[in-house]
């Protein structure tokens, strides 16, 4: 997965969650906003029943009075009388709470205030008709009952109570409309709202496993690569150790069977050193008939009697076999090393605990002569222990110190010091010393086989340190030089503190 | 029954062979030398057109082996000389010029008698020779078999 891929997937991630956020606060706030419409809906709808009610009362308290005066008209009883009164003192109250309720509606303030106008007429004309009731003048009374009948003032409260009636109806059903709307409206904005979080938490879902998904598939190619590469490193090791194993067997053949003429050359040279003395010898034998006159028998093994020109040719041809034999016995050094090289490439390690310095000391001991020849101290310090191969260890160590001694500047004590630290699994060595040093341009140079740097007075093949560092690089470990000419010089070797077969060995 | 030790000497370099020769008359030894220069025809002298061996049954024989041979390893060789009945009590004498360990250790566990490593020190190689010469001439011609 790209990272492109990733920063997209976390934006539309976030997204999704912000997306869902925004739904459910504006589920809430239209939710909280809905059912306050609702409740005010309700509280009008409420409010247009109780200015229904209100009027129906006022209208039926307007024909009780009515109905009462009537009676009192006709009977004169008291009853009546009262009754007519408790209806006329209830008409004001009710008429009051009728202006303040329909106070919110102009038509309805109008249709009231032509209603109080009508029952304020009826009202004087009940107290009218009363008194005279009262008054003991039931003829007035009569008139005043018949003039209001004739004046219709009744029919017109009534019409207008209708009309407020009709009004609140309509306001009813308008309200309750209105109502049902905002309740419908709520309960489908909480449905799509509910809907919208169901399926942003489904897309989430989704995304959610997809990323899981995709991070599985990552982890397997992941895992893929690495069996890929593990592969492809045992290939490579494989080719290499190969290829070692062929340098291996090809040094070995190579110096062997370079020994093989070598053997000759020199044997055949020995026997021509033999005919060449007998050659000698006979020329003497020769050269001195003539002059003593009689043949004498062969001059005696060892004894060459030559002269002048004949003594020449001898010397010459001495000389000659003479380099021919020490060349043929530095070649066969050389091939030795070679095959002691290899072999020595060839030999299984054996990993042990070590006491490196006790191991060290022991070299010291078997160099001490040397050391003292050089005026050469040698001072161990602390050492660190490591698991190791014993020999290749011996090797190494006496080489370099073998090499300090060695190399050391003529007429300056030496001074040689071994120290030892340990490093993240690692021992590291150092043998210092203060001899001649060692050029800097020569430091790849003293590592390759048959090769030597600084003055050459001092007996060597040139062998020593390629030797050395092969051995260490074989350990698993790499070795290093830092000096100057006339300064000294530092060997570092760096060696795992617990060699195992399985590291280095297997090439 | 008195027979001369007749000597076998597989060496695929003829210098080596002159060499070998020449140092081992002039140690006195005046046996019989049978060269071969290679391993084929050394095992057809030795182990007869059947390789039973029958042929060289009650002879005395000195096997002189160089391991490195043109065409097999003188080690086959001397294994098979050392399983077979007839030539098995026939002393062996490794002639090479290696000086591995591992070699010369190989070639005592399979019955070799003596091991020299052909020196560029031409002086040591002749000394093993002559020596060679003395043990030639104090070895017991092994009893025929019956």
């Amino acid at each position: 997965m790209t990272a492109e891929a990733q920063r997209r997937r976390t934006f539309w991630q976030i997204l999704l969650f912000a997306a869902g956020l925004l739904v459910l606060t504006v589920i809430s706030a239209g939710s909280v906003y809905l059912v306050n419409k609702a409740r005010e809906d309700s509280k009008w709808v409420v409010h247009t029943i109780e200015v229904e009610n209100q009027t129906h009362a006022l209208l039926l308290e307007i024909r009780r009075a009515e109905s009462a005066a009537r009676g009192f008209l006709l009977t004169r009883e008291d009853n009546f009388r009262a009754d007519h009164e408790k209806a006329v003192a209830a008409i004001i109250p009710a008429l009051d709470k009728l202006t303040r309720l329909s106070a919110d509606n102009p038509t309805q303030r109008e249709n009231v205030e032509k209603l109080s106008a009508a029952i304020e007429t009826r009202l004087s004309q009940f107290a009218r008709e009363m008194a005279f009731v009262r008054q003991g003048e039931p003829d007035k009374a009569m008139a005043v009952v018949r003039e209001a009948a004739a004046q219709d003032v009744t029919t017109r409260i009534t019409a207008i109570g209708t009309a407020m009636i009709q009004e609140e109806e309509r306001l009813f059903r308008l309200r309750t409309v209105s109502a049902d709307r905002s309740q419908t409206i709520a309960a489908s904005m909480t449905g799509v709202g509910s809907g919208l979080v169901v399926v942003l938490a489904l897309i989430s879902i989704w995304l959610v496993r997809r990323s899981a998904l995709g991070r599985d598939e990552a982890e397997a190619r992941l895992r893929d690569a690495n069996l890929n590469l593990e592969s492809i490193v045992d290939e490579r090791t494989a080719d290499l150790r190969e290829a070692n194993e062929e340098i291996q067997r090809f040094a070995y053949i190579v110096s062997h069977d370079l020994r093989s003429p070598l053997v000759n050359i020199m044997g055949f040279t020995s026997e021509l050193e033999e005919l060449g003395g007998d050659i000698f010898r006979r020329i003497g034998g020769l050269a001195r008939v003539p002059a003593e006159g009689a043949p004498l028998a062969p001059a005696g093994p060892g004894e060459i009697v030559l002269e002048g020109a004949d003594k020449q040719l001898s010397a010459d041809f001495s000389e000659a076999l003479g380099f021919i034999k020490s060349s043929i016995a530095k070649m066969d050094r050389l091939i030795s090393a070679i095959l002691n090289l290899t072999r020595e490439g060839r030999r299984e390690f054996q990993p042990v605990k070590i006491d490196t310095r006790e191991l060290i000391s022991a070299i010291v001991s078997t160099l001490a002569h040397q050391a003292a020849e050089a005026q050469a101290e040698i001072h161990l310090e602390p050492l660190p222990d490591v698991v190791s191969d014993r020999l290749a260890l011996e090797q190494i160590f006496s080489n370099l110190i073998d090499n300090a001694i060695k190399y050391l500047r003529n007429g300056v004590p030496g001074e040689i010091r071994i120290r030892g630290r340990t490093k993240l699994g690692y021992a590291i060595f150092e043998i210092s010393d203060n001899g001649r040093g060692i050029d800097p341009k020569d430091h790849q140079r003293i590592f390759d086989l048959f090769r030597r740097a600084g003055t050459q007075d001092k007996p060597g093949q040139g062998i020593g340190l390629a030797h050395v560092r092969a051995l260490v690089r074989r350990l698993g470990g790499t070795m290093s030089v830092s000096s100057e000419l006339n300064a000294g010089s530092t060997f570092t070797i760096t060696l795992p503190i617990a060699w195992n077969v399985s590291n280095r060995n297997r090439d | 029954m008195t027979q001369p030790v007749s000597i076998i000497m597989v060496e695929d370099d003829e210098g080596h062979a002159r060499l070998i020769e020449r140092n081992i008359r002039r140690s006195g030894v005046n046996n019989e030398i049978v060269s071969f220069t290679n391993g084929t025809d050394a095992m057809r002298h030795l182990f007869g057109a059947d390789g039973s061996g029958l042929v060289q049954k009650g002879n005395a024989l000195l096997i002189l082996l160089d391991l490195n041979l043109p065409d097999m390893t003188g080690i086959d060789i001397l294994r098979q000389i050392k399983e077979n009945k007839y030539l098995k009590a026939s002393p062996v004498v490794v002639l090479t010029t290696t000086d591995d360990s591992q070699e010369i250790k190989r070639c005592y566990e399979l019955g070799c008698n003596v091991y020299i490593t052909k020196p560029v020190n031409y002086e040591n190689f002749a000394n093993a020779i002559r020596q060679l010469g003395l043990f030639f001439s104090v070895i017991q011609v092994p009893p025929a078999a019956p």
